[in-house]
């Protein structure tokens, strides 16, 4: 070091091992906490962001009437349908789909062949939601034929 | 010892030279942005991506100019490096700031959420934020230049772990965030059309010369503080030396 006033030179040793022990503590503690997160805990539901049609078929027995979680797909061509509080349309990821019922909001961008994330349950053999994302892509390209955009309505 | 003069302080004409082309270039892509053509999907609101994408790229650049000049630090013990390194990292938690702010509102619009905290980007970027929040709190709390120099570059590099981890998190999992845009494994594969190209270009090259600028400004700035305080002999910071100008009439105080 150069030769500043040192602030600390007769002290530092007993200091130094309290602040030490201050910082391992918690730190061996929060390392126990995740390392056990990882072990034993449950983490398919709360680290995967949603499951797709093909997945949440496939665990249908694992995720009975009622148990909540997200589905994301893509809104297939036929089968949208709206009343007034509810819509329906189907959720598809090429291989297998699966009928949403949506209760409440649906977002501006919601149309046919978009992504979308529905949270929600199981109810027999469709999905009811109450949540409506839109998950859209990385692809941005010009609306095609000098078509002025226009707000999607379902 | 030389009382420090006007002419200390006046700037250099290098910032000035770059503030001038980061200007140029904000105006070029604001006026390049503002006529893109609506986005197929997103309508007017993919224009966000304009500043968004430059922002937090801006962001990644000035993290690893701290994470070098830290490890410079270390190496030479150079005052000059820990000026850079602090800095830069100022700099890159105003533009995760600016990320963090145009993704809200433009999640708002387009996925119909301002936040969601299952999704692996946003939790990501908020922890990217804080921990170099924390940095800077460090900074403020270590009085001694070189202890927290020291201290300082320690973290810098070991804060910088978390930027692939933003980056990557929408390609490791599933997220409501899009996927990587720009670098990405298939990059023969745009994935922007090239009218939307040109803007983001102009715009990503306008928010590097404006952390340029923003970062010649800024290191001479604390050069100049350390400059101070070191004349005036005490390792307290400077800004507490510094008293608003006492209006007149006003008795002592």
């Amino acid at each position: 070091m150069v030769g500043l006033p040192s602030s600390g030179s007769t002290a530092p040793t007993s200091l130094r091992k309290v602040t030490h022990r201050h910082l391992l503590i918690p730190s061996g503690v929060l390392l126990a906490i995740v390392v056990g997160f990882f072990l034993w805990g449950d983490l398919t539901d709360s680290v995967i962001y949603y499951l797709t049609p093909s997945e949440a078929v496939d665990q249908r027995a694992d995720r009975p009437d009622g148990y909540r979680f997200r589905l994301g797909g893509l809104v297939e061509q036929d089968g949208i349908s709206a009343s007034d509080t509810e819509t329906g349309f189907i959720v598809s990821d090429g291989a297998a789909s699966v009928q949403v019922v949506h209760t409440g909001a649906v977002p501006q961008l919601f149309r046919v062949g978009i992504g979308v994330v529905v949270e929600g349950a199981w109810d027999g053999g469709v999905f009811r939601s109450d949540t409506l994302l839109i998950n859209h892509d990385e692809q941005y390209r010009t609306v095609e034929d000098d078509q002025p955009y226009q707000i999607p309505t379902p | 010892m030389r009382r420090p003069t006007l002419a200390d302080t006046a700037p250099p004409k290098t910032p000035v030279l770059i503030g001038a082309v980061s200007l140029c270039l904000l105006v070029g892509a604001l006026y390049l942005a503002l006529t893109a053509p609506p986005d197929q999907q997103q309508g007017e609101a993919a224009k966000l991506l304009f500043v968004h994408v430059p922002s937090i790229i801006t962001a990644y650049i000035a993290y690893g100019i701290g994470l070098i000049s830290a490890i410079w630090y270390l190496i030479r013990r150079s005052m000059a490096a820990d000026r850079i390194s602090s800095s830069a990292i100022e700099i890159g938690v105003v533009f995760t700031a600016i990320t963090l702010a145009t993704g809200m509102i433009w999640g708002r619009y387009v996925w119909g959420v301002w936040w969601d905290w299952g999704d692996a980007r946003m939790i990501s970027t908020a922890v990217l934020f804080f921990l170099y929040l924390g940095y800077l709190a460090l900074r403020r709390s270590i009085q001694d230049p070189r202890i927290r120099a020291g201290r300082c570059a320690v973290l810098g590099i070991v804060a910088f772990v978390q930027v692939p981890i933003v980056h990557y998190s929408v390609l490791w999992m599933r997220t409501l965030h899009q996927g990587a845009t720009i670098i990405r494994p298939d990059l023969a594969n745009s994935t922007v059309d090239s009218a939307f190209g040109l803007p983001l270009g102009v715009s990503i090259l306008a928010f590097l010369s404006l952390l340029l600028f923003l970062m010649s400004v800024r290191v001479r700035v604390t050069s100049l503080e350390d400059d101070l305080s070191r004349r005036l002999g005490t390792d307290q910071p400077v800004g507490a030396l510094i008293v608003p100008p006492r209006l007149q009439g006003e008795n002592g105080g």
